[in-house]
């Protein structure tokens, strides 16, 4: 993929929530452009909108008015099923609380969203598997359950989950949020690897401290971006 | 082996007790149906097979004298017969230790060319010497006799004498002889006149060659062999056509199966509901990960498969659990029941279709019914998925009766909120509800209907003042034994009634009757009694009794009611041979007897000529009880011998009352056991709901525990809040025990008595299932609240 392309185009984009006082602007207006192959950043306070934009982004969540295009595929359009399919092979989720399915093993984690896409043949999904556990260091575990792992062991492994069908876009919500200092220093230097890699990674976080990781952030507060932004 | 596939093994093996008890509650509705649709089966095949095999007769034509071999041979060649015998049917009694029993003697012509009416050959001699008779096998084990013993046995107009058991038969078209209370023989005539009878065949038996199953076409060919016979100087008595190839308890046994067979898809139904709420359970619980599975690229269909692969697994293991079990079950309940219709089970195999019916239904009712919850859970959207939290609060305590709740002062904090959680998820409430409240309900009415069969029973005694019923052989004129009766220490009082058989005249001019050859089932007969009498309190359901002496007036009991008569009809009654007309004044409920008409004494004595005599006695004691009664019966019996009396049979009411009481026993039993299980399923729901309930708030007990809410704060809360769901339940179990029991009591005393059971409220059931509920429901809820209790506050807090 061309690296000076726009993966991402968010063109528009407002997003509001009924709730029982009347209405929640998310938010509001967003233009956004990220191209591919980077690390990068969105910041904002808690309740900024951030996390709206991420799930806007992953077609979590679909936005109240604008367009979202992603690797040339108009998302907001697409029905909840293809959505799934689309999102399993074009997007790695790697959650704050890694989500891992706790009576999977490691190794079945990281093989399942290859079963749910059918993206590699059934025979060489194990083989796959192991190698993106070696990836992320964390072969050795791969017959564990994600009970027996540390927090940042397990996050290792939604990692490797997550780049399980080779998406080429990762986003990561607050990845670190639950993980002590070290241990987040090894998460972001294995995203920095993987957006050497080719990789587009988004990563949701307000941990300043890591700020040189990323290539570019965006900054978000009551659900605006100050200015349209070509990340 | 798939990916997905190791999901659900995972999720099944994560919690093996939780799906023990899903396995449990499918298994135990799927053993239901397939014991009883397995019994049913069988039973209902088999009844046939047995009645079959004895080549029942079309009809029995009972003729004034007796039938030679130059008429049966003709009656033979008489077009559309194909086959003739002559019999005799003699009612005697048996003396077993000191008492009299009553023994039907059948009396062959020909044992070794059985043509009508046949019986299977058991043990020792298929020709009985004279002297001898051969017993019918369920007839051995009621007076504790065996082949070669000697029975003392008195015919009406001979001497009491031993007769030896030569050997044993099976005849399936008779009940059991403990049921009747009475025994069966077989003898020759040659035997028949050395007991001191003088009779001959008087019973002609034919079997139609055409439409043997057309009970038009039967009466038809009957009346016009009547004709033939009449023609023949032989005068026709009776004409008894029994319903065609249908065993005398055949319809009864039918729709009672098809009572419990609806039961066992209740109780199915029950456990499906089970399935479905556990089902919503594990959706909550697995919520986040259908988010998270979702995000990775799981379809919707995909997810939804995945769970629907899950209740496959745990449907096929309750089968694997049950098929087996329910075939062992059904062979038990065919065994009963063949042993109360004295069936010999000829082919032991459950048909196919029980088995497919249990796959099939074992499968498709627990998906019907859980499929709410799995397409809802499998559907939701990412977002709402990744984002629960647990139950939602918005709204739902805003109801009036959160309100409520609020207002009533007296109730402690913890109890207020136990009663507020108990009402925040409605939906699930309802669901457990109906099923405790079925499970309930049904515990009850079976409860209920067996009590009220008791008290039906009872009412043997209370419509009967009289403990013993004496039918003479002949009419005699009673004054003076009657003064010597009441002279016996013990008695109370003493009457003469009379008796004779007797058939509704329609069109035909003969009297034909529904009796089969045992002249018990489907029998019909008038009871003159005197209008002052003391000794019948039957009870009135139109019109009124007898009350004025030399009139028609008749009263009908239920089973000699059809459904066109009406008060003030005129109905032709054949008594003695000739029609006599009677006006219907009321219609009574008479437990226990058969159809009956009651007429005044003076009036039938008048019509028969009887000349004042009587053929009928009834005695009342002072001291009912069973032990009183038996040396009361002994001194009458003694009298009587002392007297010459000449007594064709001997009933004590107590007789009659275990009689009827045995017809039922195993059935009501029966519903009692599919009682029980409805319970244990019902308390599997209410573990189930609790549970669920709990792992909703996880967060929030959390929070309650920050807070400063002891474990044993919290253990109350929740025990509290199933005890609530339990007690609401046990409310509604009542109400619907009500309806349920109504019909029931109705439904079942119809079959058996032609007359509802009066609805009787079991104070016990009510007893028994509060303690169930309420000991079920601690023991529910104390699991899920140890559970809560076990994750620490700081888990808890972080329970996504």
């Amino acid at each position: 993929m061309n690296p000076n392309k726009n993966l991402i185009e968010l063109s528009h984009v407002s997003k509001s929530y009924a709730v029982a006082s009347g209405t929640f602007q998310a938010l509001k207006d967003i233009n956004l452009s990220i191209r591919s192959q980077q690390l990068m950043a969105i910041t904002g306070k808690s309740g900024s909108g951030k996390s709206t934009l991420l799930n806007i982004i992953t077609g979590i969540d679909k936005p109240s008015e604008g367009s979202v295009i992603i690797n040339g595929v108009r998302v907001d359009k697409l029905s909840e099923t293809e959505l799934a399919s689309w999102r399993g092979k074009n997007v790695g989720v790697v959650f704050q609380f890694f989500q891992l399915l706790p009576t999977l093993t490691i190794l079945e984690n990281v093989m399942l969203p290859m079963d749910f896409c059918n993206s590699y043949p059934k025979k060489e999904r194990k083989e796959r598997a192991l190698a993106l556990l070696e990836l992320v260091n964390i072969k050795e575990q791969a017959d564990k359950y994600p009970s027996a792992l540390s927090g940042g062991q397990q996050q290792r492994v939604a990692i490797a989950r997550a780049l399980a069908n080779d998406p080429p876009l990762i986003v990561a919500d607050e990845p670190t949020g639950n993980l002590d200092s070290q241990t987040a220093t090894s998460i972001f230097q294995l995203f920095a690897d993987l957006a050497k890699s080719g990789k587009t990674i988004i990563v949701v976080t307000h941990e300043k401290e890591f700020s040189s990781y990323f290539e570019n952030t965006v900054g978000i507060a009551d659900g605006t971006i100050p200015n349209p932004v070509n990340a | 082996m798939n990916t997905r596939f190791k999901k659900v093994i995972g999720d099944l093996r994560a919690d093996y007790t939780k799906n023990f008890m899903l396995v449990l509650a499918i298994a135990i509705g799927i053993f239901g149906i397939g014991a009883i649709l397995g019994g049913y089966a069988v039973i209902n095949r088999e009844m046939t097979v047995n009645y079959m095999s004895t080549a029942p007769a079309s009809a029995t034509l009972e003729i004034e004298k007796g039938i030679s071999t130059t008429l049966l041979d003709s009656v033979r060649d008489f077009p559309g017969i194909k086959a003739a015998e002559r019999r005799a049917t003699i009612t005697g009694r048996m003396q077993i230790n000191d008492r009299w029993y009553p023994i039907l003697l059948f009396v062959i012509d020909d044992f070794d060319h059985l043509e009508i009416s046949r019986f299977r050959h058991l043990s020792g001699e298929v020709n009985p010497p004279e002297g001898t008779m051969l017993m019918e096998r369920t007839a051995l084990s009621f007076i504790n006799a065996k082949e070669g013993d000697q029975i003392i046995i008195k015919t009406p107009n001979g001497s009491p004498q031993s007769v030896t058991i030569s050997g044993t038969v099976h005849d399936p078209g008779l009940a059991p002889a403990r049921q009747e209370q009475a025994g069966y023989a077989y003898i020759s005539l040659s035997t028949l006149y050395r007991l001191g009878e003088t009779q001959g065949f008087d019973l002609l038996r034919i079997a139609v060659s055409e439409n043997e199953y057309s009970i038009d076409h039967i009466t038809k060919k009957s009346e016009a062999l009547g004709d033939y016979l009449k023609a023949a100087g032989y005068n026709i008595h009776e004409i008894q056509i029994p319903p065609p190839g249908r065993h005398p308890h055949q319809s009864q046994m039918n729709t009672i199966l098809t009572i419990f067979i609806l039961f066992s898809f209740m109780i199915l139904f029950l456990g499906s509901i089970l399935v479905a709420t556990s089902m919503a359970t594990l959706m909550v619980k697995q919520v986040r990960q259908i988010g998270v599975m979702k995000t990775i690229g799981g379809t919707s269909i995909q997810i939804a498969g995945l769970y629907a692969m899950m209740m496959l697994i745990l449907c096929v293991v309750a089968l694997v659990i049950s098929i087996p079990l329910s075939r062992l079950a059904a062979f038990g309940f065919y065994s009963q029941i063949a042993t109360l219709l004295n069936l010999e089970i000829t082919d032991y195999s459950i048909p196919y279709y029980v088995p497919l019916i249990q796959v099939a239904t074992g499968i498709v009712i627990p998906f019907l019914v859980a499929a709410v919850p799995l397409i809802r859970g499998s559907r939701i959207s990412v977002r709402n998925a990744l984002d629960s939290h647990g139950v939602s609060t918005i709204a739902k305590n805003n109801s009036m009766g959160s309100k409520l709740i609020s207002q009533i002062g007296f109730l402690s904090d913890t109890f207020r909120l136990s009663l507020r959680n108990a009402f925040r998820q409605r939906s699930r409430l309802v669901l457990t509800l109906g099923l405790l409240a079925a499970g309930g309900a049904m515990f009850m009415m079976a409860m209920n209907v067996s009590e009220a069969w008791d008290k039906n029973l009872k009412r043997i005694y209370i419509q009967r003042l009289y403990d013993q019923e004496i039918k003479l052989n002949e009419r005699i004129n009673v004054d003076s034994l009657l003064i010597k009766i009441k002279g016996i220490p013990g008695v109370k009082t003493a009457e003469g009634w009379d008796y004779a058989s007797t058939s509704l005249i329609k069109e035909s001019a003969y009297e034909i009757t529904r009796t089969y050859p045992d002249k018990g089932h489907g029998s019909f007969g008038i009871t003159a009694l005197p209008l002052s009498s003391a000794l019948l309190n039957p009870t009135i359901k139109e019109g009124h009794w007898l009350n004025i002496e030399e009139t028609n007036d008749v009263v009908l009991n239920q089973l000699a009611r059809t459904s066109e008569m009406k008060l003030g009809d005129i109905i032709s009654l054949g008594v003695e041979g000739k029609p006599t007309s009677w006006k219907i004044v009321g219609f009574v409920e008479d437990v226990g007897s058969p159809a009956t008409a009651y007429v005044s004494l003076t009036t039938f004595s008048k019509l028969v000529d009887t000349k004042g005599k009587v053929k009928m006695l009834r005695v009342s004691y002072n001291d009912r009880s069973h032990e009183s009664a038996m040396t009361n019966n002994r001194q009458l019996e003694q009298l009587l011998e002392r007297e010459k009396i000449s007594v064709g049979s001997s009933t004590p009411i107590w007789l009659l009352h275990n009689a009827v009481a045995a017809h039922m026993k195993v059935l009501v039993n029966s519903l009692l056991t599919m009682a029980v299980l409805m319970a244990f399923v019902g308390t599997l729901g209410l573990m189930s709901t609790v549970s669920m309930n709990v792992l909703e708030r996880t967060r929030e007990i959390g929070v309650m525990r920050a807070l400063g809410a002891t474990p044993n704060r919290i253990r109350n809360l929740i025990v509290w809040e199933g005890i609530t769901i339990g007690v609401l339940s046990i409310i509604l179990a009542f109400l619907i025990s009500l309806i349920l029991s109504y019909y029931m009591s109705r439904f079942i005393g119809n079959i058996s008595f032609r007359t509802p059971l009066t609805l009787s409220i079991s104070l016990p059931a009510i007893a028994i299932w509060i303690g169930i509920i309420l000991i079920g429901s601690y023991l529910a809820t104390i699991f899920p609240a140890r559970r809560a209790n076990k994750v620490t506050t700081r888990e808890a807090l972080a329970y996504e």
